[in-house]
């Protein structure tokens, strides 16, 4: 863990002004074999302290690559005199920012930094497994990768914090060919929060997840291509999570929602389905822990859940401070940095579909002419909310019944129109954590939902 | 430079004492002061002081990478015991090496920002967008200055010190009327000058311009083929989609790649010319070495439409038998065609001008199929609408052969030089 470098600078801050003060140790371990040759063995640390300073409703922010109370107060200072460069040059005349509650957050159990051989062993184990295994792959690739991050916060007015987040994944990917030599692919992350020790123990209990993913392959070395236009899809949970981040998330941000965001005018609108629900969850959702719980934000705020739709009716916004008083909304903890050097965002935490009541058997056979969508390789969304995921694994159903498997292709709609159309929710959740979204700066999110269906454009030939 | 001098040399001398028999330090340090603009408004003022230290280490064949960024001296011993651990962990590979020859000292850009003038140029962007473009919201703006002092050397005495600058851009909008809106779009830019307006560089104004006449949009109708045309904006996303699927080091290594072949060959129209191009004087601060330590060199990947060279990394050509590629970046640069935009279009019965494309990955196989955004149809060859809810599907191999035309228009925006490219043959659906 890193020594407590914030906690005896408050004096430093100067009186009255919204001040934050973050000392922040960031890892990362990355091993990949492609074909069984090792071609990446890679381990990153990256430190250091940064400030962030209110005046005038604009932010001064400043940082510095060293774990040192010389160095947080450097940068104090620093982040002082930008902010008083641009109150001066482009202030907003704004008065303070509204109180928030203060007190600490109980320090968090520190974890053990694995030595880079044991992520090489445990992946040459599971690689010589799928090479004697599945000799007929035209490629084999895998990738063992942790990461985590160590914040500790000191805020003039809100909570202070000392926290450890680390998670740890194994991705496999699949490769054959089909009978006329078009390569095809298959995908698979695995893992989530706490440390790769305790994520994995043995390569052996990833065997039965290999095998599966091989036999998904040989169905979509088998497969057809979509056929392209409006259809009535089974979106599996991982699909519906990356719905509710990508396509609805994204655009009740409140910053997106200042940039002109479609869901502006839409506050109290029903904006889907009344089977759909959508909450932001800060640290525990459904009785257990998230798969990336965030308990205080980074400008000290102590996060809470963020309720997004509620039987189809838009409900709320996630915000940060600043953006919190805009609104009148309170915040909750979305304000997020991913590294030392980088200020706080509104991000999402674990954003998911709240579940149904229908089993998933049922769900596929009311479907006469249809796709059962899995899993997908990519997700964008604009802040129309037209979104687009990249599905790398699906399966036609006809008649009720699961047929062929398809070739990678995408989906697209409108968010908010697409969701009026949900008309089954099953009562399963399935919950991924293993990528990072996009927004400036990079930031692990948790993603999850039921099965849904519903009507969406699908591209093809 | 002193303190990275000093950093350099104690990683060099510990790896070597550690056992490293063949290694490499590389040092950045690097100061960016950032503007940043929400929803129209100024919102922070940011500067940031960082530092990096790349080690890699060869021993017994087996390599190790480790970055850090502290220069403290017990740090950069830790790291570089972490770098000889991770070497020893790993299998031997005889494919592992570094340039054994090279070396020398850059220094371009603006290596000293004037933020005064930085701020005045980001306020008369903002004024001018409100004033000539009053339906386009800005939902963010980042304008930067970075400084960046580096020095690399490696076990055979290959030696590399730098001293760059350069600004950025990075503004993302929409056009909006009423409860109408556009898709967002986005554009950057890499300057080493603020002489002009930052709203001049790149391809800004027609972004803007477009983002304007995108509000009011109508979905294509059925599914038809028909020709797609690719604005500079999108292009580089496309072909750099397709060179990873085909030129890349994955792809050539687990034999994937369907070009594995094809070196010399015909793989696309003659009228396309690729070249990844760091010492082009239209690509700011381009690649200077590698991170093997090879000096960087412009190629071309494709030539009159034949596939010169792989875009293979010094290990990926050792294991796959073919030449490294002369640079490491995607400095893309395609030559331009003959004629102008609007005489491409004129020949286009139907099909669209994508300004984005938000797509699945495209598989080995090359098959892509996606969103295309801030799009327009065309028809009867003119420029009409603007789309929704419209998708384009192809292979990415398979469009290179059908190229309709390539514009004698180009736009540079410091990382890349591109013209706007015509295909047939994508299918274009709709509802």
């Amino acid at each position: 863990m890193i020594p407590d470098i914030v906690g005896n600078l408050r004096g430093s801050f100067a009186p009255g002004a919204h001040s934050e003060l973050r000392a922040q140790r960031s890892l990362s371990r990355r091993v990949t074999m492609l074909q069984g040759n090792l071609v990446n063995n890679t381990r990153t640390d990256s430190q250091g302290v940064s400030a962030r300073v209110y005046q005038g409703g604009v932010y001064g922010f400043a940082s510095q690559a060293e774990l040192s109370a010389e160095a947080a107060r450097q940068a104090l200072l620093t982040a002082t005199e930008n902010a008083r460069f641009l109150d001066g040059h482009a202030g907003l005349g704004k008065g303070a920012l509204p109180d928030i509650v203060s007190g600490a957050l109980a320090p968090q159990a520190a974890f053990t930094d694995l030595p880079q051989k044991h992520y090489l062993e445990f992946l040459r184990t599971l690689d010589s497994y799928i090479a004697s295994r599945y000799p007929d792959l035209a490629s084999r690739t895998l990738v063992a990768y942790a990461d985590s991050m160590e914040k500790q916060l000191l805020t003039s007015d809100g909570f202070t914090a000392h926290t450890l987040a680390p998670r740890s994944y194994v991705y496999i990917f699949l490769n054959a060919q089909t009978k006329d030599g078009m390569p095809v692919e298959v995908f698979r992350p695995m893992g989530g929060r706490g440390t790769f020790d305790l994520q994995f123990s043995a390569p052996e209990d990833l065997y039965p997840q290999v095998d599966s993913l091989y036999e998904h392959l040989m169905k979509k070395r088998e497969g057809v291509f979509a056929q392209a236009g409006k259809k009535t899809v089974i979106l599996h949970g991982e699909l519906a999570g990356m719905l509710a981040h990508e396509a609805v998330g994204h655009t009740v941000e409140a910053d997106l929602v200042m940039g002109g965001s479609v869901a502006g005018p839409m506050l109290g609108e029903m904006v889907a389905s009344p089977l759909v629900s959508m909450t932001d969850f800060a640290h525990t959702a459904f009785g257990e822990e998230a798969p990336l719980p965030v308990y205080v934000d980074d400008e000290g705020v102590k996060a809470e859940d963020a309720e997004l739709i509620r039987n189809g009716r838009l409900t709320g916004y996630m915000v940060n401070r600043e953006l919190g008083r805009h609104f009148s909304m309170r915040p909750q903890g979305n304000a997020r940095a991913f590294a030392f050097n980088d200020e706080p965002l509104i991000r999402m935490r674990n954003t998911a579909v709240l579940p149904g009541r229908d089993k998933i058997e049922d769900m596929i056979a009311s479907v006469e002419d249809g796709y059962y969508l899995i899993s997908s390789n990519n997700g964008q969304a604009d802040t129309t909310g037209e979104f687009m995921f990249g599905i790398s694994l699906g399966y036609e159903i006809k008649n009720g019944q699961l047929g062929r498997a398809i070739f990678d292709t995408t989906i697209s709609g409108i968010a908010f129109e697409m969701l009026k159309t949900v008309d089954r929710v099953s009562d399963r959740v399935s919950w991924s954590s293993s990528g990072f979204c996009g927004k400036k700066q990079p930031m692990p999110v948790g993603l999850g939902g039921p099965d849904l269906r519903c009507q969406v454009m699908i591209g093809g030939k | 430079m002193h303190i990275i001098n000093q950093t350099v040399d104690l990683a060099m001398e510990t790896l070597g004492g550690l056992g490293a028999q063949v290694f490499s330090a590389r040092g950045v340090k690097s100061c960016k002061n950032e503007f940043n603009v929400e929803g129209g408004k100024f919102s922070l003022f940011r500067t940031t002081l960082d530092s990096a230290l790349t080690l890699q280490a060869i021993k017994d064949h087996k390599r190790g990478v480790v970055s850090s960024n502290s220069f403290e001296e017990t740090s950069v011993r830790l790291a570089c015991a972490d770098c000889l651990a991770a070497a020893e962990a790993g299998q031997p590979d005889e494919a592992w090496d570094m340039a054994h020859e090279g070396g020398g000292d850059f220094e371009e850009g603006a290596y000293a920002p004037d933020m005064d003038k930085l701020f005045a140029r980001t306020q008369e962007m903002l004024d001018t967008i409100t004033t000539q473009y009053p339906k386009v919201v800005v939902e963010s703006l980042i304008v930067a200055h970075t400084q960046a002092d580096s020095r690399y050397h490696n076990s055979y005495g290959v030696c590399y010190t730098g001293k760059t600058g350069w600004y950025e851009v990075d503004i993302m909008f929409s056009g909006h009327e009423g409860d109408k809106a556009s898709s967002f779009n986005y554009t950057s830019i890499r300057t080493k000058s603020l002489d002009q307006p930052l709203i001049d560089l790149g391809s800004v104004r027609q972004l803007l311009e477009d983002a304007q006449n995108q509000i009011h949009t109508t979905p294509a109708q059925g599914k038809t083929e028909g020709t797609v045309v690719f604005t500079p904006g999108c292009l580089g996303g496309v072909l750099y989609e397709l060179v990873s699927n085909y030129a890349a080091d994955g792809v050539l290594i687990d034999g994937t790649s369907q070009w594995k072949d094809k070196l010399g060959e015909q793989v696309a129209d003659p009228a396309l010319t690729l070249r990844l191009a760091p010492e082009d004087a239209r690509i700011l601060t381009g690649e200077k070495y590698s991170q093997d330590g090879h000096a960087s060199k412009d190629y071309a990947l494709i030539e009159r439409g034949i596939l010169r060279q792989f875009m293979l990394s010094d290990y990926a050509a050792k294991k796959t038998g073919h030449t490294r590629a002369p640079n490491t970046t995607f400095a893309l640069v395609v030559e331009p065609g003959e004629k102008p935009l609007e005489e491409i279009i004129a020949g286009i019965d139907r099909g669209l001008l994508v300004g984005r494309y938000s797509g699945g990955a495209a598989g080995t196989n090359g098959e892509f199929s996606g969103v295309a955004k801030n799009s327009f149809m065309i028809e009867n060859g003119k420029v009409t609408h603007a789309v929704s809810e419209t998708m384009i599907a192809g292979n990415l191999a398979g469009m290179l052969g059908k190229l309709r035309g390539i514009s004698k228009e180009t736009v540079a925006d410091g990382t890349s030089v591109l013209p706007w490219l015509a295909v047939d043959g994508i299918t274009i659906s709709g509802q």
